[in-house]
């Protein structure tokens, strides 16, 4: 390795052997050797030397002494190259990709031929998809080394990355072509055939792509990628009947795979429901144990045919005893004369199975064999889901108690139990039975996942947290565990739970920790960059490379996203007190026995911060202790972990810009979730705190575009407008600011003033209460004096029509007085009416009742207790047979 | 009439408040926790049944040693009531006699039972049990409150010490007669 600063021979040698210790992750060894070159007075200075102390103490996990340095050795040799790579390789670690990329810039200027750095600079490229900078060195590379596959490969897959797919063909068809001797089962050639067939169809030349596939049919491994390829291209080509004998072969391959079928259908080109249904009666027939084709006529069919193909499914699904067997045919239920005929079904089953165990009164006539003595519980199960879909819960109650007093073992029973609870807004009752679920089976999983959700629904997140406790590893924490497992519904149903309960530093923290799980996965591609090429599994890293560029698209992504954007906004609204300032209440306006109730909450509540702060402590030395173990485990492994930075939610809470961080959480979603008009809805709360008229225009056109019609964006409006007016008041913006404001005035609401275009709203959508809500939020926030006649158009509302959601939203908004101002009394008779209408709403009942209730279930316990007891008693004293009780 | 399946299955740490909730349906009287620490320790004495992969039975046995003989008593056997007359009281009361048999060295099985129980009392007739005896009294809290004890007995392999010779002959073709019948 050239130098520009050349060591003695003797040191030279060792400095090859600091070289040979790094790759081996021998650092001590590697800094001993150090030790002895910088020895010698000739070479104290010198840079490489230096650079690669550092980078050694780095793999030591030292990295503030690597960066001093590795910069020292950099500074002594800047024309050594490999100083820069050293330098790039450290930041790299780092993850500062951006850094290291110019690093290795510099390296090359010195040595640009150097392989080494070129390869690292490509793997950098393609992680931060410069697509052109990654192009230029996969040519580059290709020049040096022509001879190697992967030059070939790496260059053929940079053009096609950056679009140019003729270019691309041609290097991989020229590539192929100078292959001279293919052994058989040669499965990196065939992915590359595979590769190309793909690069083909992608720029629409199917023909070609069809071609290509029969030219090499017999030298792809991949024998089902080439016939489901084929399959699809004679469709697209339209030769469909070439296209029948493989999708048949294909199902008879695996007859539970839906897309055959539907290529299938479309291959035989049939149109009719009828004629669709006869085929998939055939298939039926063939392949009497596949599910698929069972269900899919379901979706097809209607009328009486429908009826029968539905009637012959639920029986089987009965009989057999299916537990998702509902949540199957669920999606039906979205067409009402489906969903009838469900119904009309189901309850044909329960009568006739109540009355002869048959499943229908002819069945029964005709002497046919009973059915197993399960298919009634199964039925009533059932009947109660699709009544809880229905949200008729006193219906969807009644059958799930028939079922389980018919039989109380059956698991699922109380898991759907629990579900209804849940949709008819009681958390409390629904984990209930989900703790009792779980409790009869310890050893299943997704019941103690289930349960645990449930408990974060109720708010209990301790609860939850020892619930899951049952399945993470041992000598960690739970919360710990499920962290580093990346268990994301769990984190987020924390972080919603927190939100509710006003934790928000709690709450972000949460967000915070789902968002690195996101950052972590897309820092994970880094292995797969080397790994595919080697391997040339090139259509699975195309794949991979497309997947993590929309990653945050994830509902998991958007829903923590949404949580952390939801508290930002409502910390920017109303800001946490410092700790001193919130001792400061007005204490000397309250009545004495209203500070001693003061007093004595603030004592508990310091004991209780006192007692949580110890066991935080507590638990933050266990977390250190396994953050020690832990990295002694990853020490030798991976020195490229940076530390991040520990949440603390005291200070996430008290963040000094708010709009800023929940702007971090939006960005993705404007640009991977734009199809979802909550992105703009939220992204317009943000800007309308931040008073950027342009920006809430553009979420604003966003949102308008996706559904015009949505309530929400009413509010958007009125609000926009009134910004835009004191705006105008203040001070006048830039001119062509201004001309674009005006005019989307105009096109928003053309002449109308505010009011008017609200009162408009109002008269148009009087049907739906969310309409009318956001509507009577515009009439109070354009006219504070309207703020009766407000509340009064959504609280007048038929409450038969209105849905359990629906109803929650609109009494939060008047208990919390945030939106119509206080308004207590027409908070505390909306709770009332919606306690009559939604009677399981946990929301709408009294503190009173529900404490009663919870005393009585704990006496009750209690009553079952002393009951055993008693039991025990009477067996152990009957007639000399201790235990025998029956 | 569709094919069903009936197995029988451990009991476990697990789902052991399976067995509590069905014998809380199945049985007028509860039981103590000591029953269900001691269950668990049962093994082949203590099993669940499976009707379609639904727990629906239970049987839970244990050995008694009182009367200087060496005796298997069930402490419950029972069968939810929308599953009984299918046949799964059967398979439960073969693996338990099975046990015994294979075990050779019990003097007999027995059971209380209820007085009333008609039912009960058919099912074990029909294995050959009989009524040696009628406790009075038997239950506290229940009514009727007196029990029959039922007993079958069964011919030990081994001849234990303070017990009559008995023919090896019978024994093993008592054996073989059963495992034909389950065939
Ligand atoms: C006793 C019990 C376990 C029987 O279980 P089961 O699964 O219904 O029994 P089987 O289906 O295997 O019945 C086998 C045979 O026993 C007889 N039998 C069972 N129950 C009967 C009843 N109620 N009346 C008359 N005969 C009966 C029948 O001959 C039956 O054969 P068949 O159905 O072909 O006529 C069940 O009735 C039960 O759980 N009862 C409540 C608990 C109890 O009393 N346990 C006994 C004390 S430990």
């Amino acid at each position: 390795m050239p130098s520009s600063d050349p060591l003695a021979p003797k040191e030279g040698a060792l400095f090859r052997k600091i070289l040979k210790c790094y790759e081996m992750k021998q650092y001590k060894n590697g800094l001993k050797l150090a030790k002895q070159i910088l020895a010698n007075p000739k070479y104290t200075e010198h840079g490489e030397t230096l650079a690669m102390k550092g980078l050694t103490l780095n793999g030591l996990g030292r990295r503030e002494e690597a960066y001093k340095y590795v910069r020292l050795g950099l500074r002594n040799d800047l024309r050594s190259h490999v100083c820069w790579h050293v330098y790039g390789l450290l930041q790299r670690s780092d993850k500062k990709y951006d850094e290291a990329i110019k690093c290795y810039r510099n390296a090359l200027k010195w040595e640009k031929d150097n392989l080494q750095i070129l390869k690292d600079l490509s793997l950098l490229q393609i992680q931060m998809r410069d697509l052109e900078g990654y192009k230029e060195t996969r040519h580059h590379l290709f020049t040096l080394r022509p001879s190697q596959h992967a030059s070939w490969i790496g260059f053929a897959m940079s053009y096609h990355l950056l679009g140019d797919y003729e270019m691309a063909n041609n290097i991989l068809e020229t590539f192929s072509q100078s292959q001279t001797s293919i052994e058989a089962h040669d499965y990196r050639h065939s992915e590359l055939l595979l590769y190309q067939s793909q690069i083909l169809i992608e720029s629409s030349h199917l023909q070609q792509a069809l071609e290509h596939l029969k030219k090499y049919e017999s030298q792809i491994v991949d024998k089902l990628a080439v016939r489901e390829t084929m399959g699809d291209l004679y469709i697209k080509l339209q030769q469909p009947e070439k296209a029948v004998p493989i999708f048949d072969a294909l199902i008879r391959r695996n007859p539970e795979n839906v897309l055959y079928y539907e290529q299938y259908l479309i291959a035989r080109q049939v149109s009719e429901a009828s004629e669709k249904v006869a085929l998939f009666r055939e298939f039926q027939a063939k392949y009497p144990r596949a599910l698929c084709p069972r269900r899919l006529p379901l979706n097809i069919a209607t009328g009486d045919a429908f009826r029968e193909v539905t009637d012959e499914y639920l029986r089987r699904g009965l009989r057999k005893g299916i537990p998702p067997l509902f949540v199957n045919v669920r999606a039906l239920h979205q067409q009402v004369d489906k969903a009838k005929t469900i119904e009309a079904l189901a309850l044909q089953y329960f009568e006739n199975l109540t009355r002869s165990g048959h499943f229908s009164r002819e069945d029964a006539d005709a002497g046919a064999p009973v059915e197993p003595a399960s298919a009634l519980v199964w039925t009533a199960l059932f009947l109660a889901q699709h009544y809880d879909y229905m949200r008729d819960t006193d219906r969807a109650l009644e059958c799930i108690n028939v079922a389980i007093d018919h039989t109380p073992t059956l698991i699922e029973l109380l898991i759907t139990k629990g579900r209804i609870f849940k949709h008819a807004g009681d958390a409390v009752e629904a984990y209930i039975w989900l703790d009792e679920a779980q409790s009869m089976d310890t050893a299943d999983r997704y019941i103690n996942s289930k349960c645990a959700k449930y408990m974060l629904r109720a708010n209990m997140i301790q609860e939850a947290e020892e619930i899951c406790a049952k399945f993470t590893r041992e000598g960690v924490s739970a919360m710990d565990n499920l962290n580093e497992m990346q268990c994301m519904w769990f984190q987020t149903e924390c972080a919603l739970a927190y939100q509710r309960m006003g934790r928000w530093g709690e709450a972000l923290k949460k967000c915070h920790e789902v968002d690195r799980h996101f950052a972590e996965i897309i820092e994970d591609q880094f292995d797969f960059h080397t790994y595919c090429m080697r391997k040339m599994t090139l259509r699975a890293y195309v794949g991979l490379l497309r997947l993590e560029d929309v990653l945050r698209r994830h509902p998991f992504y958007f829903k923590a996203a949404k949580c952390a954007i939801e508290v930002y906004i409502r910390l920017y609204d109303k800001p946490l007190k410092s700790e001193a300032t919130i001792e400061e209440i007005d204490i000397e306006n309250l009545p004495p026995s209203e500070l001693k109730k003061l007093r004595s909450k603030q004592r508990k509540a310091k004991k209780k911060a006192e007692l949580e702060s110890a066991q935080a402590a507590q638990a933050q030395v266990k977390r250190e202790q396994h953050q020690k173990s832990k990295q002694q485990a990853t020490q030798e492994t991976d020195p490229d972990a940076p530390q991040l930075d520990e949440l603390v939610p005291e200070k996430l809470e008290r963040t000094d810009e708010p709009l800023e961080k929940a702007i971090e959480f939006l960005k993705p979603l404007q640009q991977l979730a734009k199809d979802r008009i909550e992105t703009h809805l939220l992204a317009f709360e943000v800007y309308y705190r931040k008073n950027k008229p342009l920006l809430m225009l553009q979420s604003i056109r966003r949102a308008r575009a996706i559904n015009s019609a949505h309530p929400e964006l009413h509010s958007c409006i009125v609000r926009f407008m009134k910004a835009l007016k004191a705006d105008s008041d203040q001070r006048r913006c830039n001119a062509h600011v201004q001309q674009v404001l005006d005019k989307a005035n105009q096109e928003l609401i053309g002449t109308k003033t505010p009011q008017q275009l609200n009162d408009e709203f109002i008269a148009k959508n009087n049907a739906s209460i969310l309409h009318l809500y956001e509507g009577a939020r515009g009439l109070y926030e354009l006219d504070a004096s309207k703020k009766d006649a407000a509340i009064n158009l959504i609280t007048s509302f038929d409450l038969s029509k209105l849905r359990l959601e629906e109803a929650i939203k609109i009494y939060m908004a008047l208990r919390d007085g945030d939106v119509f101002g206080e308004c207590e009394a027409k908070a505390a008779a909306y709770k009332q009416a919606c306690h009559n209408r939604f009677q399981y709403a946990r929301i709408f009942r009294n503190v009173e009742e529900l404490e009663a209730q919870l005393q009585e279930k704990v006496a009750a316990k209690l009553r079952a207790e002393q009951e055993q007891q008693l039991n025990h008693l009477d067996v152990s004293e009957s007639a000399g047979m201790a235990d025998a009780a029956f | 009439m569709t094919r069903s399946s009936i197995e029988l299955g451990d009991v476990t740490p697990h789902n052991i408040k399976q067995l509590k909730k069905l014998n809380t349906v199945v049985f007028p009287v509860s039981y103590n926790d000591k029953f269900y620490v001691d269950v668990l320790e049962a093994g082949e004495l203590a099993k669940l049944a499976y009707y379609n992969d639904i727990v629906v039975g239970a049987v839970c046995c244990r050995i008694d040693s009182t009367e200087n003989q060496r005796r298997l008593y069930i402490m419950t056997l029972g069968c939810l009531s929308p599953y009984r007359r299918l046949g799964i009281g059967t398979v439960m009361f073969e693996h338990i006699l099975n046990y015994a048999e294979n075990d050779g060295n019990f003097d007999s099985i027995f059971l209380h039972v209820q007085i009333n129980n008609n039912g009960a009392i058919e099912f074990y007739k029909k294995f050959g049990f009989e009524i040696v005896d009628t406790k009075e009294q038997y239950y506290k809290r229940i009514e009727p409150a007196d029990a029959h004890v039922l007993q079958k007995t069964l011919r030990r392999k081994n001849t234990p010490p303070n017990s009559h010779h008995q023919n090896h002959h019978l024994t093993n073709g008592a054996v073989n007669e059963k495992k034909e019948r389950r065939t």
